[in-house]
């Protein structure tokens, strides 16, 4: 256990990597939306944006860095690959919680003040985070983990097949999407899919995206085993 | 660091050195022979080395281990290392010589004279 | 009393070349030694396969008596320091915090006190610092670590001969005021002669010796005078090397020779030397000592 806390302190090292640069990217996506929102007229429903996406792209970045540039020095330090990974997956939950609870506060100040007096809705986003404040702080802490754990898969793939073996990783997941959708148009159940999702909830679909990021730890955990540094 | 001479063990040529210090009197009997780590950073040599220098000589009687103070020089140390050199005087030093003059044709007067005194450095012939 | 390594018929194939071939050793706790052999021998393969950083194809190999692949037990009490080391994008004293953070006897004065000797900045990204400078890092790690078994491999890449013995110089000091299992692997066999306790040498992925340091020294001599006188004394001998000039022959010989033996050579007008460990082990590995210059 103490090793695992010691691979999590050891990524913050560099805290710019894991602290500073999401939310300054966030802050800097923000800061241009308010902008927009500012000087633009404002649409029926106010201004909604894609911008707070800028920090789950981040974390599946600092999760690929932690694999590509960390491991061997952790390595180095007699550290296994298995605690290497349950340590950066330490780090990877706990953050899920601090930044989800970060954004959901972000969220409920937001809606408090009217969208920040712009009627923006940058940490509001509709359907999935829209609900109560524990749920949008579920959502984000599963979203925040998937994103981070994909990214620590992406590095592992690199690092253990190099640039081939990520050339096909991306072709295998765009294959697998691919047979679902030929699979799904021969057997003409686009409806079902339809109802599937129409029927799906919030808190549904946080269930749903937390199988898939257990999938990618599970999937991380797998090809760490035999990577060679 | 003084040059450690290739060839003979490292650890042989530690007591050697040892004990040369002890029969020119550099070591005094009852004096504190340095410890395998002091003898270890000054030759640049390994310590397991250093103690089977030590060890050599300890087993000859010539060094004696004090438990938790160290080791130090036995008396009557260097009577016993003088005697066990003078026996090996003859081979080590006499032989080679005799050998060599034999080669050069120097007769033994001429070597003894040699021996005794100044005046013959000229290598043996006349003035 | 468990050996800190051991190898048993370890073997470690690649697609198209056999790194290590049919290895089998032991190294004892509390020694220093030399991994000794050219590039490509297998020796950074034998160290990450102790490192658990490389699998084995066949053998097995043990450490503290254990498997260290993924074993934390095993592989918290060992540190290694090679060549090329890759760190993340930080600064010098991150990674020695970092460091710290793993070894329970870690020394922090140690630290302190290697960085100030290789004057290395603190506060430099390791990425900007010289490639003598890097490896010093390692090394700065390797030692305050403390761990029960330390490895080096070629750790001094960059660094001059001043720092070189400096490492010498702490290692030894550290060795002998904290002893641990050290092995180092390095292609300056004479610098580091005096402070092995054991060789091991593998050539083409194989050990070609495994022996105290005290009984390679002195192990090969190289006998020369008049051709006759040489080939008298060397008659019945093992010959690594024969070498001729005129009337006079030079003749390296596997034996090592006694007080006796030496002093009838001695007798014959022939003159002795001895072989360092560096021209030793080039005979060992089967390359004359010329062909390996012409090389």
């Amino acid at each position: 256990m103490n090793t695992l806390v010691n691979v999590a302190r050891y990524h913050l090292v560099e805290r710019i990597a894991w602290l500073a640069m999401p939310w300054g990217i966030l802050a800097f996506s923000f800061l241009v939306n308010a902008v927009i929102a500012a000087t633009a007229p404002v649409p029926a429903h106010g201004f909604y944006t894609g911008g707070l996406a800028s920090i789950y792209v981040f974390l599946l970045i600092c999760g690929a860095l932690s694999m590509s540039r960390s491991l061997p020095f952790g390595m180095m330090l007699g550290v296994s690959r298995r605690t290497y990974y349950l340590g950066t997956g330490l780090l990877v939950l706990v953050m899920g919680v601090v930044f989800g609870l970060v954004l959901t506060l972000l969220q409920l100040v937001e809606r408090a003040s009217n969208g920040w007096g712009l009627r923006l809705h940058f940490f509001q986003v509709p359907w999935i985070m829209d609900g109560p404040w524990y749920q949008t702080w579920l959502t984000s802490f599963v979203l925040l983990v998937l994103f981070a754990l994909y990214g620590v898969w992406y590095g592992l793939v690199f690092r253990r097949w190099s640039l081939l073996g990520l050339v096909t990783f991306i072709a295998a997941q765009m294959v697998v999407a691919l047979l679902a959708v030929v699979a799904i148009s021969l057997s003409h159940d686009w409806s079902a899919v339809g109802h599937f999702f129409t029927a799906l909830t919030a808190v549904a679909l946080t269930g749903v995206l937390a199988v898939i990021a257990a999938a990618m730890g599970a999937g991380g955990l797998s090809t760490i085993r035999r990577v060679t540094v | 660091m003084p040059a450690l001479d290739d060839g003979t063990p490292l650890f042989v040529q530690i007591a050697e050195q040892l004990a040369d210090d002890i029969v020119d009197g550099t070591l005094a009997e009852g004096a504190r022979v340095p410890s395998t780590n002091e003898l270890a950073a000054f030759y640049r040599i390994n310590p397991a080395t250093a103690a089977k220098g030590i060890n050599l000589l300890v087993d000859d009687g010539v060094v004696e281990k004090r438990r938790g103070i160290g080791m130090f020089v036995a008396a009557g140390a260097q009577e016993q290392l003088r005697a066990g050199r003078r026996k090996r005087f003859a081979e080590q030093y006499v032989d080679p010589m005799l050998a060599e003059a034999n080669r050069l044709r120097i007769d033994t007067d001429t070597l003894v004279s040699l021996i005794r005194g100044p005046g013959w450095h000229n290598g043996g012939s006349r003035p | 009393m468990i050996p800190t390594i051991s190898a048993t018929a370890l073997s470690r194939r690649y697609r198209d070349q056999i790194a290590l071939d049919d290895v089998s050793l032991t190294i004892e706790p509390g020694t220093v030694t030399g991994l000794l052999g050219r590039n490509g021998a297998g020796k950074t393969t034998l160290m990450r396969i102790v490192t658990g950083l490389e699998f084995p194809t066949a053998g097995d190999l043990r450490v503290f008596g254990e498997v260290p692949a993924e074993n934390d037990a095993v592989l918290r009490r060992m540190v290694f320091v090679r060549e090329e080391q890759v760190y993340p994008d930080f600064q010098v004293r991150h990674a020695i915090r970092v460091a710290s953070w793993f070894y329970p006897n870690w020394s922090e004065d140690l630290a302190g006190q290697l960085m100030a000797d290789f004057a290395i900045p603190p506060r430099r990204r390791i990425k900007r610092l010289s490639r003598g400078m890097r490896s010093a890092v390692g090394i700065v790690i390797g030692l305050a670590a403390r761990a029960e078994l330390t490895l080096f491999d070629e750790p001094y890449a960059g660094l001059d001969a001043v720092a070189r013995q400096l490492f010498y110089d702490r290692l030894l000091a550290e060795f002998a005021e904290h002893p641990r299992t050290i092995v180092l692997s390095t292609h300056l066999i004479d610098e580091v002669a005096d402070l092995l306790e054991h060789v091991v040498m593998l050539d083409h992925g194989r050990v070609v010796l495994d022996a105290p340091a005290d009984d390679v020294r002195g192990t090969g001599m190289t006998v020369s005078g008049p051709a006759t006188a040489v080939e008298e004394f060397v008659a019945g001998r093992t010959v690594w090397h024969r070498q001729r000039l005129g009337s006079r022959a030079s003749v390296t010989v596997a034996d090592s020779l006694d007080f006796a033996e030496q002093a009838k050579a001695r007798a014959m007008n022939l003159s002795l030397e001895p072989l360092s460990l560096q021209q030793l082990l080039v005979h060992a590995a089967g390359v004359s000592a010329d062909e390996k210059v012409s090389a």
